[in-house]
């Protein structure tokens, strides 16, 4: 074997491993909001459903486990997180835009110390935002009586819009930092030579140079509200985000609604990227056409006027799609031989479950004890364990509860 | 409409380096006018300072006799034409070129007018729609230049806006900036390293070393007649011959130097006594390979070392007898096949072509 294979192996394998770490448990979480079972779960399979991402189930025992469209809970949290989200992109994004445009305006040793300020806020813990944030409002709160400030101080989502404000405007700091670095001041120089004024340099040459870094510097912030836990669990007070409702959930004991609520964000990041892709992509490739037009009519001599030979390539995306369709169809025709889809499943698994919980209930009912159990059983009497506390050489050594 | 510009004892410091140093300069309407220096001798300074981005220290810039203190880049009737352009890459040819208008509220269709004005002035018909990267140098540099001259400044700046184009576009541009400062008819502003711009397009020139002006005058008094050993040799080639003044008659002065004694023409207002310590200066043209007949004020003896082929002229480097080395250039037109390295000379120059100044600091190459 030629060391290049042998390297290209290992690379492989590399991207491999990389890749399944990255995306194996996306998909087996994915893969459980199709199982029926109330614990997500791959194996054992119970019967393909839909289920969880609309009604749930009411469990044998009388519980009403909430699918993804009927939890009441999980809509508001998601409002609450949009709302939050919409509140903190138009906070953050002026906030670090003014941030990193001063930013440009200090040249002495003073810029350090402001570069190091206005990072900081990513460094402190989110708890300890979170909390201070609460802190100082219920102290505002406080002082204004009953009134509009007391309201806004205890409000929920209006501290967690405050809280998330306080470090997500510094990461829209940071984008607009690296693209104003690549910013020729001498455009605004020009400008102000051509006789616009302060007000007309920044709206119809900064703020169109920094469209790009305005969208990007949007959707970070949209999406790190959106995500925020350890902040937002101390400022969002009684009301509810997304992230706290799964939380809260998590500690109940998760079900597949969760894995649906996962499989239902995956699907639409990933449709909003290929979608931004396709755009880009277009827009790239008219960029490139009206370049080539340019060089064309530039190059006086036919030397690079050939026509382009088209060639045929198997896209190595094509490759990965097949991947996924086999795969696919074989869960499916396992799925379809094994008769583990449709209602009629779903009835059948129920009713199984339920007829092992009555079971269990008559086996625990018909399990009377006897005389002997009760008073003791065969281990002994009642006397063996009668006098524990009653014997004050048993604790002395005891030296209490830490 | 073109103004006059002045600058008043304008210094400009930052912290305790002086940029500029109490320059006078009073620039006339309707001239083309440059300021000539190495890099970092405060030209771009001046400029920034007639342009309103830079308050000068001390001093103060008249234009149209007015006091421009206090008065923004926005509000005076300059345009400056940058270095690198500054083209708003995000807009159209038109949109660049009607900036100043729009941010005027000249409504639409009047900035469209005057853009393709403009575009009929430097050549670019019919190309407005086109985005700014989608032209060549030679065409973003006429832009800068329509958008520049579309509000009708009094006086047009330019920073050395020639400087990224290639050799013959450099050339070409000269003859056409000088051909629209010609049908606009206003006070144009240059200023650049080069020499060659400097000579070839200006009216006047001021030749600026560390913040200060050595030399203003019309382009051929500067060639000829330098006034400090600076400018001699900044200004086209020069080569200087150390020595002490030996003899003085009226403008003409004999130098005494280890390689001879040499007659040179004193500038009349750089006054030499004898003895002073004096350089006497004599370009590389100026030297000729003697002919039958042929009676030079200054004979120089010379052994060639080295020669390169510049085209229309050939240049030798030589040394003298004291080590000294010279460079002299003959016309192509001339058979100088014979001379290689090693060849001695006796070369020729006349005392009109040399001039002598008081020792001072050269332009270092």
């Amino acid at each position: 074997m030629k060391p290049t294979y042998f390297i290209n192996f290992m690379m492989g394998m590399y991207i491999f491993i990389f890749f399944a770490y990255l995306f194996g448990p996306l998909i087996v979480m994915s893969i459980t909001a199709f199982n029926s079972a109330e614990f997500p779960s791959i194996s054992p399979w119970e019967c393909f459903s839909f289920r969880w991402f609309n009604e749930g189930k009411i469990a044998y025992d009388g519980q009403h486990l909430a699918g993804l469209l009927s939890d009441w809970r999980l809509h508001d949290g998601i409002i609450s997180s949009l709302i939050i989200g919409a509140g903190v992109v138009s906070l953050s994004v002026p906030i670090g835009m003014a941030a990193a445009i001063v930013l440009t305006q200090v040249r002495s040793q003073l810029r350090d110390i402001y570069y190091s300020i206005s990072i900081m806020p990513v460094l402190f813990p989110g708890v300890i935002i979170g909390i201070s944030t609460v802190v100082l409002w219920d102290r505002i709160a406080g002082l204004g009586g009953d009134g509009f400030i007391s309201d806004v101080g205890r409000n929920g989502i209006f501290l967690t819009i405050l809280a998330q404000t306080c470090f997500i405007s510094t990461y829209c700091f940071l984008i607009f930092v690296a693209r104003l670095q690549r910013f020729d001041q001498t455009q605004e120089e020009a400008a102000l030579d051509l006789g616009a004024t302060q007000t007309q340099v920044f709206f119809k040459i900064l703020v169109p140079y920094l469209m790009p870094a305005i969208a990007s510097a949007a959707v970070i912030a949209f999406l790190f509200s959106f995500e925020n836990y350890n902040t937002t669990v101390f400022s969002i007070l009684s009301d509810q985000t997304l992230t706290t409702v799964i939380a809260s959930k998590v500690r109940l004991g998760i079900s597949p609604a969760l894995s649906a609520l996962a499989l239902t964000i995956i699907a639409l990041t990933i449709i909003a990227a290929v979608t931004y892709e396709i755009l880009r992509r277009r827009s790239e490739k008219k960029y490139a056409q009206s370049q080539e037009i340019f060089v064309k009519e530039k190059a006086a001599s036919g030397r690079i006027n050939k026509e382009y030979k088209a060639g045929f390539k198997v896209p190595k995306g094509i490759v990965a799609i097949l991947l996924v369709l086999v795969f696919a169809t074989y869960g499916a025709t396992q799925i379809v031989k094994n008769d583990l889809y449709g209602q009629s499943c779903i009835d059948a698994a129920d009713q199984e479950k339920k007829s092992k919980f009555l079971e269990q209930l008559q086996t625990l009912e018909s399990n009377e004890l006897t005389e002997e159990e009760l008073s003791g059983g065969s281990l002994g009497g009642t006397e063996d364990y009668g006098d524990i506390f009653g014997d004050p050489s048993l604790f002395q050594d005891f030296g209490g509860f830490d | 409409m073109s103004a006059d510009v002045e600058l008043n004892n304008v210094s400009v410091t930052f912290g305790s380096f002086y940029a500029a140093k109490s320059v006078n300069v009073k620039i006339n309407g309707g001239e083309f006018f440059s300021f000539l220096g190495p890099s970092g001798c405060g030209k771009t300074t001046l400029l920034r300072a007639i342009s309103g981005f830079q308050d000068p220290s001390e001093g103060s810039v008249l234009i149209d006799n007015k006091d421009m203190s206090g008065i923004g880049p926005n509000k005076r009737p300059t345009s400056l034409i940058f270095q690198n352009l500054a083209l708003f890459p995000l807009m159209s040819v038109s949109e660049n070129i009607a900036f100043s208008l729009e941010v005027r509220g000249v409504s639409k269709k009047d900035r469209q007018k005057r853009a393709d004005e403009l575009l009929e002035l430097i050549a670019l018909e019919g190309q407005g729609e086109k985005k700014v990267h989608q032209l060549s140098g030679g065409q973003k540099q006429r832009v800068a230049i329509a958008r520049a001259l579309a509000v009708e400044p009094k006086v047009l700046l330019l920073d050395e806006p020639l400087s990224a184009l290639d050799l013959k576009l450099r050339q070409r541009m000269r003859t056409e900036l000088r051909e629209i400062q010609k049908r606009v008819n206003i006070t144009f502003i240059y200023i650049t390293h080069d020499q060659g711009e400097a000579l070839t397009m200006s009216d006047r020139i001021a030749v600026m070393n560390e913040g200060e002006i050595e030399q203003i005058g019309p382009c051929d008094e500067v060639y000829n007649n330098p006034l400090t050993p600076f400018v001699a040799t900044f200004v086209g080639e020069n080569n200087p011959l150390f020595g002490k003044v030996k003899e003085i008659n009226q403008n003409k002065v004999r130098i005494e130097t280890p390689d001879g004694d040499f007659l040179a023409t004193m500038n009349e207002n750089k006054k030499l006594n004898i003895g002073d310590e004096a350089i006497a200066f004599v370009r590389p043209e100026s030297l000729f390979i003697p002919r039958e007949g042929d009676n030079f004020d200054n004979q120089i003896d010379v052994n060639i070392e080295s020669f390169e082929f510049e085209g229309n002229i050939k240049n030798f480097y030589a040394t003298l007898k004291s080590g000294t080395r010279i460079k002299f250039s003959i016309p192509n037109a001339i058979d100088t096949s014979s001379i290689s390295s090693g060849t001695k000379l006796q070369l020729g120059f006349e005392s009109i072509k040399s001039s002598i100044l008081p020792k001072a600091q050269l332009a270092i190459d």
